[in-house]
């Protein structure tokens, strides 16, 4: 058989034919898109550009790479501030803000989010972020190339697939349906620059030390191996003039040194080498943040308050333990620890008690439960009823020839002075805390592990309480769960399974607050302490807006929290006065004295 | 005959050491300190040395707590003698003798409105201050020189029982034995010593005999050269050969005939040992890899005092103890040295 040219050319086209059809999707056609240009922005127009903002890291990262083995360190923050995602979320109203995509838009059956993407759009070498890129962000995360599982298994089960429509609109999609407010969290991703991941073979040596392209203001300019880093502003930002990112990202230039000890740091600080540091703790705030520094003005004090923090911060009683099976001995722990002690004597009262487990989720947290009080006389009679009525010699109760013995696994040195107060007081309920100090990894490790008698810890939640992980029965009694209490429980799961399933909010929130009481009914976790604010010191030239901070991300300022210098949802919020800052120099010279600043902002204190 | 008819050697020896005095009384108090601390329970408690109550006698520094309801108080925990004796003094019904430094290294005395670390304070019987979390400083020193020098002692004895019989047998036996042994001591002291510290004591937590026994990995190998050297030449001496000739053991000659002419040699180390025993467990602790939490221990107290300058007895206190200690241990040293000097004596001629 003889082909002519027009016969090839047509075979040709008949085979692309099926294939081009199935490559332009189509919208669905009731789409309704959203956008935000009526929340409030949380900048200040009074914003100067300018200045370098100096910080410190206590240890040189380990990578650049955001994923891959020892990516989940302290500065990964900083890389992810300048990764940005499709949308944002506002730090004060919760609302979605145009980031990456001008609109987004639902699909009916919760599973899908539409995106149409900003064209400015560029990335930090000046190439053009195409669809293609969001498409490769699912391809690289799923890669065994990265060497990161938990990622490959959250973009395999949680995320279904990206759709590209055309150059400007994509979609993204959940592997299962979500309430709306908790969709976005999981589809609005951020690209991955395909053209600069050519090859994935190796990828964590190669990519070790490569700074890989970014959309956010700032990139990496320059590295001291060891020493230092430094992030500089973007000339021309593609997103520099739009609503929510003006008058935003203001300094120049972001240098973190390394400086090994904290102490070592704060006298950096003192020095004007930083520019501001976390006084958080009260030993800070009280006693070292006193002198001729502070009471000539140099430097402004700010305690911010915020939502407290979304973490579950408290002791974890593991139920597979003999001992702490039996929920009165939980009842007696829960009653014998006096944690208000701790707090009263030894953080001087600063901090407040946790009261449930979802407390700092809004309308989720069932305000009317109140942790069990420190009282000795109902943890003698829960102790008794569970047989623990005889006394040895040491004082410490005893049944059938056990004693009433069990140890606490922790991970921070900084932590010890409160369990050391704690155990003298078990000791009088007749306890013995055993201290079991281990560095913090291997702590959370001993935890997943099931090998703790008690873990006292905090477990970082998302934007909405989360029950699954920690309290649901198929994560109990195995290893590399987060159900540190070994909770089995029928009721609960049947509860969580519920929640879980629920799409309107109002169901969401009566089966949180049932689950909340159901866990203060277990008293297998047992709430210690939340600290509602941050406190800050600064020196007089950095500037914060008038409201120096949001409900969500907390003060403006990049102490130790290095993503607030860059998060585009809410970080960079405050600049540098540099004009101001030789003055200041020069007034310390010269024992020129400013009035003290200390600026307390309860904007967004939540009231009992 | 006495019972402790001594080698004229060794009073010549005992003697030269008593001449030295520095090293002498270094000594003497060092061993009275040690002694102390055996019943340092008398001298630093919370627990009262005697309580007369309604016309009995309570003794409670040993043994089983009297819970406070025994003593007319109104719970079921360890009484508190200090507030026990405010109160019997007021009714009238009985007294309370303390011990004169009256708290306990655990014990957090804390109080309202006030924060520690409290300064020192001869009227709250603080005298050396408290340290962050309230805890007596004078308390945690001495119980914390308890832990040292016990933890320095067994570790000294069982690290030269193990350096000292195998460097002996190194040197005995020469040839296959002693070239294997110096290959696997070589390779042994090349691994870092802190870092199998470290990841040992990350992993579990480490009491005081697991943590000897960390140390005592590492710790047995400095012996063995001194005591290899030394065997070797012992060992061409003629009385070994007498011995050997006479049918004694490998062991009898080694441990009744060798040991006693390589003495002057250990017992010169010994002190040094200490020291150095004394130094590791407080280094440990200083970077949180030793004693867990809350054992009283130097290390600690300097890793507190020196985070937290501003209350300067914290640390001040510590470096005096330990300097003095370590100064004394030194002072013993030199003089055994001395003593034990070949030029002045010989123990053959």
């Amino acid at each position: 058989m003889k082909f002519n040219k027009q016969t090839v050319l047509m075979l040709i086209a008949f085979v692309m034919l099926p294939s081009s059809v199935l490559a332009a999707p189509q919208l669905p056609a009731n789409i309704e898109w959203l956008t935000n240009d009526t929340d409030k922005v949380f900048s200040s127009p009074k914003a100067t550009k300018g200045g370098t903002l100096k910080s410190f890291l206590l240890s040189f990262p380990l990578t650049l790479r955001y994923v891959g083995p020892d990516a989940n360190g302290g500065f990964r923050s900083a890389i992810l501030g300048n990764k940005m995602s499709l949308v944002a979320s506002h730090p004060n109203t919760s609302n979605l803000f145009p980031s990456l995509a001008t609109h987004w838009a639902y699909s009916d059956d919760n599973t899908t989010m539409y995106f149409k993407l900003n064209p400015d759009v560029r990335w930090s070498d000046g190439k053009k972020v195409t669809p293609e890129d969001y498409a490769f962000t699912l391809e690289f995360m799923r890669m065994k190339d990265i060497v990161a599982p938990w990622y490959n298994t959250y973009y395999n089960d949680e995320i279904g697939e990206v759709v590209i429509y055309d150059d400007h609109t994509i979609s993204v999609s959940s592997a299962k349906p979500r309430p709306r407010n908790e969709l976005y969290s999981h589809v609005s991703i951020n690209p991955t620059p395909r053209h600069f991941y050519k090859d994935m073979n190796g990828f964590v040596k190669k990519y070790n030390w490569k700074i890989a392209p970014n959309t956010g203001p700032y990139q990496i300019s320059k590295i001291k191996k060891g020493k230092s880093i430094t992030f500089e502003r973007k000339k021309n930002w593609w997103a520099q003039d739009l609503k929510y990112y003006k008058n935003r990202f203001n300094v120049d230039k972001v240098k973190y040194t390394v400086i090994r000890d904290i102490n070592l740091a704060w006298e950096h600080f003192k020095k004007g080498k930083l520019d501001a540091f976390g006084l958080t703790l009260p030993l800070y705030w009280h006693e070292k943040a006193k002198g001729e520094i502070f009471d000539n003005g140099y430097v402004n004090k700010l305690w911010f308050y915020s939502d407290p923090q979304k973490y579950a911060f408290g002791i974890w009683l593991n139920q597979d333990n003999p001992i702490l099976k039996d929920r009165n001995v939980r009842l007696g722990i829960a009653h014998s620890m006096n944690i208000e002690k701790v707090n009263k004597q030894v953080l001087r009262g600063d901090y407040s008690r946790k009261n449930s487990y979802s407390s700092g989720h809004s309308e989720f947290t069932d305000r009317s439960i109140k942790a069990r009080k420190f009282d000795l006389k109902k943890a003698d009679e829960y102790f008794n009823l569970a047989g623990w009525s005889e006394r040895g010699g040491d004082g410490i109760r005893v049944k059938d020839g056990k004693r009433l013995s069990v140890s606490v696994t922790y991970g921070s040195d900084s932590h010890t002075p409160r369990l050391v107060v704690l155990k003298e007081e078990f000791k009088r309920a007749g306890l013995e805390l055993i201290l079991r100090k281990m560095d913090g990894a291997a702590s959370f490790k001993s935890a997943l592990e099931k090998k703790h008698d008690i873990w006292w810890g905090a477990l970082g939640g998302g934007d909405f309480p989360q029950y699954w992980g920690t309290k649901h029965s198929t994560n109990a009694h195995k290893a590399q769960t987060n159900n540190f209490t070994n909770t089995d429980d029928p009721e609960m799961d049947k509860l969580i399974e519920a929640f879980r399933s629920a799409m309107s909010t109002e169901d969401r929130i009566s089966l949180s607050r049932k689950l909340e009481n159901l866990i203060h009914h277990h008293s297998a976790w047992i709430p210690t302490l939340e600290v509602p604010y941050s406190r800050i010191g600064y020196w007089r030239w950095l500037k914060l807006p008038d409201v120096p901070g949001t409900k969500i991300g907390g003060p403006a300022t990049a102490a130790f929290d290095f993503g607030s210098s860059f998060n585009t949802s809410d970080g960079g919020m405050f600049w540098i006065d540099t004009k101001l800052k030789k003055e200041v120099l020069k007034a310390k010279k010269k024992g020129k004295k400013y009035d003290p600043v200390l600026t307390v902002d309860k904007t967004y204190k939540i009231s009992d | 005959m006495s019972l402790f008819q001594l080698n004229p050697l060794t009073v010549k020896k005992i003697n030269r050491f008593k001449s030295i005095r520095r090293g002498y009384y270094s000594f003497i108090i060092f061993v009275i300190l040690v002694l102390l601390s055996c019943f340092a329970e008398v001298l630093v408690n919370s627990r009262a040395l005697l309580v007369s109550y309604e016309g009995s006698l309570y003794f409670p520094t040993y043994g089983a707590i009297i819970p406070g309801k025994t003593l007319g108080l109104d719970y079921e925990y360890e009484t508190n003698y200090r507030d026990l004796q405010k109160i019997l003094k007021e009714k009238g019904n009985g007294f309370v003798v303390m011990p004169p430094i009256p708290f306990d290294p655990y014990e957090n005395d804390l109080r309202d409105g006030e924060f520690p670390p409290f300064a020192p304070s001869f009227e709250e019987g603080h005298y050396l201050g408290t340290d962050t979390i309230a805890r007596d400083v004078a308390a945690r020193l001495v119980y914390g020189f308890r832990t040292a020098i016990f933890f320095s002692l067994i570790l000294l004895v069982v690290s030269y029982l193990i350096g000292v019989s195998i460097g002996a047998a190194m040197g005995y036996f020469g040839g296959l034995f002693d070239l294997l042994f110096q290959r696997i001591i070589e390779i042994w002291s090349n691994i870092p010593f802190l870092y199998v510290i470290m990841i040992i004591s990350s992993i579990m937590i480490p009491n005081f005999f697991t943590l000897i026994a960390i140390v005592l990995l590492f710790g047995w190998i400095q012996m063995t050269w001194y005591m290899r050297t030394v065997t070797y030449k012992e060992k061409a001496r003629e009385y070994v050969m007498a011995a050997r000739a006479l049918g004694a053991s490998n062991a009898r000659v080694i441990f009744n005939h060798i040991l006693p002419n390589t003495v002057s040699i250990i017992i010169t180390f010994i002190p040094f040992s200490v020291a150095s025993g004394i130094i590791a467990l407080t280094s440990l602790d200083y970077l949180g890899f030793g004693l867990p939490a809350p054992t009283p221990s130097w290390g600690e107290l300097l890793s507190q005092g020196s985070n937290n300058l501003e209350s300067i007895w914290i640390v001040s206190s510590v470096i005096v103890a330990m300097t003095i200690i370590l100064v004394m241990v030194t002072f013993i040293g030199e003089a055994i040295r001395e003593a034990f000097d070949p030029k002045k004596h010989t123990t053959y001629e």
